[in-house]
């Protein structure tokens, strides 16, 4: 948390959640941009940067999904809300605090077995980055990552294939 | 058009926002116009009600709230729509709010409404 860069931390993010909840809604916390000129001002809402980080961390491959235990039943929650935003799936555990220039991003992720989850949360966390700091002008300060799960190849086959046809042979006689 | 009690420059800010709405809506990267974060960017015209549009009526700021794509970075497009009104708001301060983001350069399949008339 105190790297200027964010942290990763696995397991449940319980104790890192709440605190950024507020801020995470779409209309609680409208960013702002610092153009506040004669010409002008520009609001970049809270979703928006919610979106993009999202997509962002999807693209990375060795995601299988956002969100986990809380946030995923927040999302859900969300979704049913009017004007708590349309796409949802896109947003499912991301948090974002949006300041004047600056926003800080937190992510749930599950991983796909076989991935680094070092490696993959370093390219996660600079493809955040790049995507925020350039799709919205804000200067993305932390991106905290909390791997939730691990998914393995085999939970999303058909379901017959986890029982052979047929039967092991009894290992004993 | 003119209701009753309508002033003159009531008239001019309500045509001022017909034009602006339409200015906004033909940016390539503005999937549609939006009632902002609160849903109070509107204007309110006899018959309709003009939504993502507001003009001040003391002569403030035009307010402008739109639905972007993420074809384009969005202080970019925020700058050109802000040319784009100032250049018929006549020297106001043109304050833009990006409500939301849709992905992908195309909205998805949905006809790409310029303006949303309620009752």
């Amino acid at each position: 948390m105190s790297s200027s860069t964010g942290s990763t931390t696995g397991g449940t993010p319980a104790a890192a959640t709440p605190s950024t909840s507020a801020g995470a809604g779409t209309s609680g916390s409208p960013g702002r941009l610092a153009e506040e000129t004669a010409q002008g001002r520009t609001t970049i809402a809270a979703s928006v940067v919610q979106k993009i980080a999202g997509i962002a961390a999807r693209e990375i491959s060795g995601v299988y999904s956002m969100g986990g235990g809380l946030s995923r039943t927040f999302g859900a929650l969300r979704e049913r809300i009017p004007g708590g935003g349309t796409g949802a799936s896109n947003i499912a555990g991301v948090q974002v605090e949006v300041g004047e220039k600056q926003a800080a991003i937190d992510l749930d992720i599950v991983v796909e077995y076989g991935a680094s989850i070092v490696d993959l949360a370093r390219a996660v966390r600079r493809n955040v980055i790049t995507a925020v700091e350039r799709m919205t002008g804000l200067e993305v300060i932390e991106v905290n990552i909390a791997v939730n799960d691990i998914h393995l190849p085999e939970e999303d086959g058909p379901e017959a294939p986890p029982v052979p046809a047929t039967p092991a042979p009894s290992r004993v006689e | 058009m003119t209701g009753a009690g309508t002033s003159g420059s009531r008239a001019a800010d309500d045509e001022l926002a017909r034009r602006v709405a339409e200015l906004v809506a033909a940016h390539p990267a503005v999937v549609r116009l939006d009632g902002g974060i609160f849903g109070a960017v509107a204007t309110y015209l006899p018959g309709h009600r003009l939504v993502g549009v507001r003009v001040d009526e003391h002569g403030g700021p035009v307010e402008v709230a739109v639905v972007l794509s993420l074809a384009a970075p969005i202080p970019e497009v925020v700058a050109q729509l802000r040319a784009r009104v100032a250049a018929v708001a006549g020297g106001r301060p043109v304050d833009v709010t990006v409500s939301d983001v849709v992905a992908g350069p195309d909205p998805q399949g949905g006809p790409v409404a310029p303006v949303e008339i309620g009752p």
